[in-house]
């Protein structure tokens, strides 16, 4: 799980060209969205994405994406179950 | 002033033809089902809003082909040209163009009609307009724009008619973008219910042919538009609607009516969950209790983006002529907590006044008034601009921002090239252009560096971008991965950057400017499209305005689309240039008029042009110190021939600029060139390198900036 995690820190970092922001930064309780890191909808969006494709999971609601989206904690918790641990 | 509909053609999924429409409205028909004009290899086709397509011009994009049938019914009775035509397109060519990148086509002729500009300059060409062809690009509510900037043509006196509308066809980028945005209802669009998932993607194409008091046989009036920014979000509404409030507002301050005089709504009810809500909390703030008929015709017709403002202006036209008011097809429960009671059913009922909305990406809004020809009701609106002041002015070229371009070109050196992206954003916020490619960050530090030029005005109230190809960077990324990724992984962060008014949306944004926000899209002739915009708009605006003219030079897309790129020898070049207006106070500064602007096409004699320009034009001699003239590579002969003939017949002998070869060849470069006509006014001196000899006082003259090739265009540059 923490490698999950440190994986995502650093793919969301670059995918979503956060100024200023070293992976390690994004604490992994932290809020996501909306939060300090200044994500919003459209960068959701964009993380729906690379999900399904590095991860093959799909997030096809907007509620579903508020409870995945929370942290990226609940990110990995979302991803891990469905991936048996491989990832690209 | 009244202004009339006289002639009004539709095409829509629903049917073509006012008949049609009417039918389908009594019939409370749907025209969406599944998309079959393009395979997708990922998915089930989603359902959209298919129109069908007739008569020739095969070899035409399709967003062309919708607009010439809906300009031929409006014109069906007409045989005057009109003096002006005015669209609303965001798709031009690219339902043709995307496939061609597809198939890694690299001939520059088969992409001849990729611009959105194209639409409107095919229409004006087969309907012989002389006058401008004008394009708005403001997303999902171009359609609407397009119809307020022609209303203000009209009340200005600039024309007598003008055809005006919208047009847009299905293609992959839209829908692909959409679906990848979350915003495609899988089972169809159903504005204002409960279980709404969002739009379904539609097309088609609508003309007005408005007159200015031309009563008999008219079909509607339109009594007032008005346009606002959200200054909020690139692509989400803002939630209370605060921006559709006041499009709403100001278009019925413009129709001098008052909420309780609007017999019925249409809205722009696209059933995405935001959009409904945003627009159902403005309505109950401008209505209260006293809300009047609504329904949102997109859950029928699917939502055909720029066409939509134009189909609905026309829909709106149909139900004060055939006393019919449509259901909100597609809905079956009305969500309680928007608290609008929409038309479940069609109504047969006089209806004398109706508000229509169009709200779009970049937090464009556009609200129109229509109300019966028959009616009591007078519109008090007149045109009312004086000229504008120049308070502020930048560009950036290839040799770096405003002070490095007029260093080099008063040392005789070039400004062609293309700045390192860096640079160009080096004073932005990180945090504000992480997400913006090439084009918009230009038009961002152009926004930025002129406000600063401009330090003692309050924040512009209003932007008015032009821009030949807008976000060429981000279309192309898009589609480059849409295509690799076998349509499974569109990013939604490109789609939403690659809209043409995305970049005058993050201006609004930056500068927190709520007032009109308008892109306008004429290949060489964007900026000079702004300005007249800018000119148009003025009267409703209190504040500053912002007039911006910038493109990016794409190692890709640029030689494809831009001929003049193709064609020239110097190498790649971008930038633009920027103004910052005011109506008012700054006694001293410099102002600025669009003088001219006239179509000069293949089949037309090019002298006949020429003379009716210098009949219009004031005496270039005795006014003007100088002319800086565009004379794009794509049509240079043409322009020689044109400019020889200006100055022949005027008898102008002092120092003209062939302002191209200091700029590079990029569509917006005559916004560089007004940069540079301002600076020439201030320092009140020709430099060396702009005449034979030694450097040359202005003294009381201005400065005449000229656009020559497929129009001809004046703008004059003042002391007052």
């Amino acid at each position: 799980m923490e490698k999950l995690i440190n994986e995502l820190q650093a793919k969301i970092v670059d995918l979503l060209n956060l100024p200023d922001v070293k992976p390690q930064d994004i604490e992994p309780d932290e809020q996501l969205v909306g939060g300090r890191l200044g994500i919003d909808s459209i960068d959701v969006l964009e993380m729906v994405i690379m999900i399904e494709k590095d991860y093959g999971v799909k997030i096809d609601s907007r509620e579903l994406g508020v409870k995945v989206f929370a942290s990226l904690k609940t990110m990995a918790e979302h991803i891990h179950p469905n991936v048996s641990g491989q990832t690209n | 002033m009244r202004i009339h509909i006289i002639g009004m053609g539709i095409v829509t999924a629903l049917g073509s033809g006012r008949r049609s429409i009417r039918e389908a409205f009594l019939e409370n028909r749907s025209g969406i089902g599944p998309l079959s004009l393009f395979s997708t290899a990922s998915h089930h086709p989603l359902p959209v809003g298919a129109a069908t397509i007739q008569g020739g011009a095969d070899n035409f994009p399709r967003t062309h082909r919708l607009a010439l049938m809906a300009a031929e019914q409006a014109m069906a009775n007409v045989s005057a040209a009109p003096d002006a035509v005015v669209m609303g397109v965001t798709t031009g060519g690219l339902s043709s163009s995307e496939k061609l990148l597809k198939d890694q086509v690299s001939d520059p002729d088969m992409y001849c009609r990729h611009a959105t500009g194209s639409v409107a300059e095919e229409v004006s060409r087969i309907y012989k307009c002389r006058g401008p062809a004008l394009t708005v690009s403001t997303a999902c509510s171009s359609g609407a724009a397009a119809l307020k900037l022609a209303l203000e043509m009209l009340r200005s006196g600039r024309a007598r008619r003008v055809l005006a509308g919208g047009a847009d066809s299905l293609c992959r980028l839209t829908y692909h973008g959409f679906n990848a945005l979350q915003l495609i209802d899988p089972d169809g669009a159903r504005p204002l219910d409960a279980n709404r998932r969002g739009m379904s993607v539609g097309e088609g194409a609508a003309l007005l042919l408005l007159a200015a008091n031309e009563p008999d046989g008219a079909q509607a009036e339109i009594l007032g538009a008005g346009l606002s920014c959200d200054a909020y979000h690139p692509a989400a509404p803002h939630p209370e609607g605060a921006g559709a409030l006041r499009a709403m507002r100001a278009a019925l301050d413009d129709a001098g009516l008052r909420p309780s005089d609007i017999d019925y709504v249409n809205l722009h009810g696209t059933g995405t969950k935001d959009n409904d809500v945003a627009e159902a909390r403005a309505l109950s703030v401008l209505f209260g209790s006293a809300m009047p008929l609504l329904s949102s015709v997109k859950g029928a017709s699917g939502h055909s983006l720029a066409a939509a403002g134009a189909i609905e202006a026309v829909m709106s036209a149909i139900c004060i002529s055939e006393g019919v008011i449509p259901a909100n097809t597609g809905c079956r429960t009305p969500d309680p907590a928007l608290e609008l009671t929409p038309v479940m059913a069609p109504v047969r009922k006089q209806v004398d006044t109706v508000l229509s909305n169009s709200f779009g990406f970049g937090g464009n809004n556009a609200s129109l008034v229509l109300g019966s020809p028959d009616g009591q009701l007078t519109p008090q609106k007149q045109a009312g601009t004086g000229s504008l002041r120049v308070i502020g002015h930048a560009c950036i070229t290839g040799a770096g921002r405003t002070r490095a371009t007029m260093d080099a070109v008063a040392n005789g050196k070039t400004c062609q090239g293309v700045l390192d992206t860096g640079e160009i954003a080096a004073k932005l916020s990180q945090a504000a252009v992480r997400r913006l490619k090439r084009f918009p960050r230009l038009a961002l530090a152009l926004a930025r560096d002129v406000c600063e030029s401009a330090a003692d005005d309050p924040t512009p109230e209003a932007v008015f971008m032009g821009t030949g190809w807008g976000a060429l960077s981000e279309t192309s990324d898009f589609l480059e991965r849409l295509f690799e990724t076998d349509e499974q992984f569109p990013s939604p962060t490109d789609f939403v950057g690659s809209v043409h008014n995305a970049a005058a949306g993050q201006i609004a944004m930056q500068f927190d400017a709520r007032g009109a926000n308008l892109t306008m899209t004429g290949g060489d002739y964007s900026f000079e499209q702004a300005l007249l915009s800018a000119e148009l708009m003025a009267g409703d605006c209190r504040d500053g305005l912002l007039v911006v003219g910038a493109d990016e030079h794409h190692e890709k897309l640029s030689p494809l689309f831009d001929d003049s790129v193709a064609k020239t020898k110097a190498g790649p070049a971008d930038g633009g240039g920027a103004l910052y207006l005011n109506k008012r106070g700054h006694a001293r500064a410099p102002y600025i008029r669009s003088l001219l602007f006239e179509s000069c096409r293949k089949d037309m004699d090019v002298r006949s042009v020429c003379r009716s320009a210098i009949d219009t034009l004031p005496a270039i001699d005795e006014r003007y110190g100088i002319v800086l003239a565009g004379l794009p590579a794509a049509c240079r002969t043409m322009a020689e021939r044109q400019l020889k003939a200006l100055l022949e017949m005027s008898g102008y002998k002092g120092a003209v600029v062939d302002y191209r070869k200091h700029t590079g060849e990029f569509a917006s470069a005559s916004a560089v060139a007004v940069a540079m006509a301002v600076n020439l006014l201030i320092n009140g001196q020709i430099p060396a390198s702009f005449c034979i000899g030694a450097p040359k006082a202005l003294g009381s003259k201005g400065v005449l900036v000229v656009g020559l090739g497929n129009c001809i265009t004046a703008i004059e540059v003042m002391n007052p």
